[in-house]
């Protein structure tokens, strides 16, 4: 066990190393020339390289590199060209909404990726409406069924609000900045009802495709260990079908599943910029849309980083987990 | 995926001539997923020949924020653009973007798998350690940030999914070619003294082209699916020209008044990814069974 997380922890820095490395890349590839687009188009020869040389855009790439390199690590994105602000406090502004938005919708997708599949094993009525789910709900942009969402549930039915976090003016945002736990924190029930609600209709606009793909998985993997002779025995012992599900089954299946909901998580938050733009939700996903129509690299460096770092601490504590859960996992 | 009534493979396949073969794979085939080979093959089919029968795509044909009518079927959006025209060329731009992210994920990712696997030690340590990395990173964020960087246009989008689509296809040609390898037709060509080239090209990348169809097809209704969202985010052709995302973000700010503007285009990304979704179960079914 200690062998297999030295190595799964080398691998996470390692990959990250690369990350690190590919948004360097993409900072010097950008077609143009950035330092002359930011000190203005009418600039003389010598304002220009001046300002090369302050920003060190000057030095050899290797040099610029290794500069990049030591600034990440110490936690530094460099200025935004938008907002003047360092991109690390842009980011830490815009961070926890995403974390709530994105911690809720994941939550709402293993609930309901856990219990699609097993309908679809157990209940031979289910079997129909899953398979159509699977096919359909696999299909739907994330942006069409935030729309809808928006146009049944805001704007026929009035019952959830169209866009933001809250709208308690007077919401505390400390100390975690997730609205959920600080209102917890500060005996505020008003606020917690209200940022629930405004987290329904995101979230499930969210979470409905990796819902889908982890109850395809679950389903799938169900199938294959039902089929196995251990299975048969307890069956044949007559254990109630119930306890053979939970206490036998569902454990067995359950690998496959967590893999699928790690991987899920990349393509959550991609479509968190998607989704936090329609509902106007101020987290990194909306930050990083603004950055890039204002061609913000800096700001897309730092949020791709980010992001990028937070998927892969992720997928590497899912791994781990599998390896603590079931022994037969190792290299 | 649930097992349909499954024609024996190989065996029956020698007393049987060419159609039979055939006719016997399809019948492997669901007819949900050949409904969707269909719808799929109709879809584009028609979206090609968009440009024969619907009006141009970015002029003012009418009044704007027109409901659909029979005049014109989806409507007019805010400029008074027909939708129903807007909608078949984003479809058509939708699928060959789809096709081109997919043809150049094969060539690197195939040309990267194939060197991996012919080659083997430290070639092939050092290539899929490269692929693993990439494979690691959260690819949706990794192609807007490529694409934002690069600007936005539809060919950066492009490249932006491209560079995180290859490693897929790396990995699985990869593993083709390494079992491939194992086959004793391999040994004999490579002990009649058969180059290496013609060895990795003639005897062992033919092996790999059915498992790369089969995710190639699958991967399509994905492909239509991200191409829309980062299009929908602005990373796209810039505005009058007809894509799905980028016409629904446009069209979200009539959602109230003219709901069809920011729907329709919404809802073609919709059937085209269940129509791909299915038609990639059936090519998937027709080799697997075949």
């Amino acid at each position: 066990m200690a062998r297999f997380l030295l190595v799964r922890a080398f691998g996470a820095v390692g990959v990250l190393l690369a990350l690190v490395t590919v948004v360097f890349l993409l900072q010097t590839a950008v077609p143009g020339d950035p330092v002359r687009a930011s000190v203005g188009v009418n600039a003389s020869d010598e304002v220009v390289e001046a300002e090369r040389e302050r920003l060190g855009l000057d030095e050899p790439l290797p040099v610029q590199y290794a500069t990049y390199l030591g600034q990440v690590v110490r936690g530094g994105f460099g200025e935004s060209l938008r907002t003047g602000r360092d991109v690390r406090d842009d980011i830490g502004a815009f961070l926890p909404a995403t974390l709530e938005l994105a911690g809720f919708s994941m939550l709402l997708a293993v609930v309901g990726g856990l219990l699609i599949g097993v309908l679809a094993v157990v209940s031979s009525r289910f079997a129909t409406p899953a398979r159509l789910l699977f096919v359909g709900g696999a299909s739907v942009p994330s942006f069409l069924l935030a729309l809808i969402f928006i146009y049944i549930f805001y704007f026929k039915l009035s019952w959830l609000p169209l866009s933001g976090r809250t709208s308690v003016a007077d919401a505390p945002e400390a100390p975690t900045g997730l609205l959920l736990l600080d209102s917890l924190l500060h005996a505020r029930p008003d606020v917690f009802l209200d940022a629930l609600r405004h987290l329904i209709l995101p979230g499930l606009a969210l979470a409905l495709v990796p819902a889908v793909a982890i109850g395809r998985v679950l389903r799938s993997s169900l199938i294959e260990v039902y089929r196995s002779d251990y299975i048969r025995t307890l069956h044949a012992k007559g254990l109630p079908p119930r306890s053979v599900l939970f206490r036998h089954a569902l454990r067995n299946a359950l690998s496959a599943p967590l893999t699928m909901a790690g991987l899920q998580l990349g393509l959550l938050l991609g479509g968190v910029v998607i989704v936090e733009a329609i509902f106007a939700w101020p987290g990194i996903g909306l930050y990083l849309n603004q950055s890039i129509a204002f061609s913000d690299l800096r700001a897309i460096a730092g949020v791709t980083l980010v992001v990028g770092a937070g998927y892969v601490i992720v997928n590497t504590l899912v791994d781990l987990a599998q390896a603590a859960a079931d022994p037969r996992i190792r290299l | 995926m649930p097992v349909r009534g499954v024609v024996s493979p190989g065996s029956a396949g020698a007393s049987m001539n060419a159609t039979q073969r055939y006719g016997a794979r399809m019948r492997g085939v669901g007819v949900l997923e050949r409904v969707g080979i269909v719808v799929l093959l109709l879809l584009l089919a028609i979206s090609l020949a968009a440009p024969l029968f619907v009006t141009d795509p970015v002029i003012s044909v009418g009044p704007a924020f027109q409901p659909p009518s029979l005049q014109h079927l989806l409507g007019t959006d805010d400029v008074g653009q027909d939708i129903f025209a807007r909608v078949m060329y984003g479809m058509r731009t939708s699928w060959l973007s789809a096709v081109a992210v997919i043809a150049s994920a094969i060539v690197v990712g195939g040309l990267i798998g194939l060197v991996a696997g012919a080659r083997g030690g430290w070639v092939d340590s050092l290539l899929m350690r490269l692929t693993d990395t990439f494979l690691a990173l959260p690819g949706p964020v990794l192609a807007i940030a490529v694409a934002a960087a690069l600007g936005a246009s539809l060919r950066n989008t492009v490249i932006g999914i491209a560079v995180v689509w290859w490693p897929w296809y790396a990995r699985l040609v990869r593993g083709e070619i390494r079992s491939l390898a194992a086959r004793p037709h391999v040994d004999a060509a490579r002990l009649s003294g058969v180059s290496r080239g013609r060895l990795m090209f003639r005897h062992l990348l033919p092996g790999a082209i059915p498992p790369v169809i089969v995710t190639a097809s699958l991967d399509i209704q994905i492909l239509v699916l991200t191409l829309a969202g980062l299009s929908f985010i602005g990373l796209g052709a810039p505005a009058p020209s007809p894509e799905l995302g980028a016409m629904a973000a446009r069209g979200a700010d009539s959602l109230f008044t003219s709901p069809w503007i920011p729907l329709a285009p919404g809802c073609a990304v919709f059937i085209l990814a269940v129509a791909a979704n299915l038609a990639g179960d059936g090519i998937r079914d027709l080799f697997d069974r075949g």
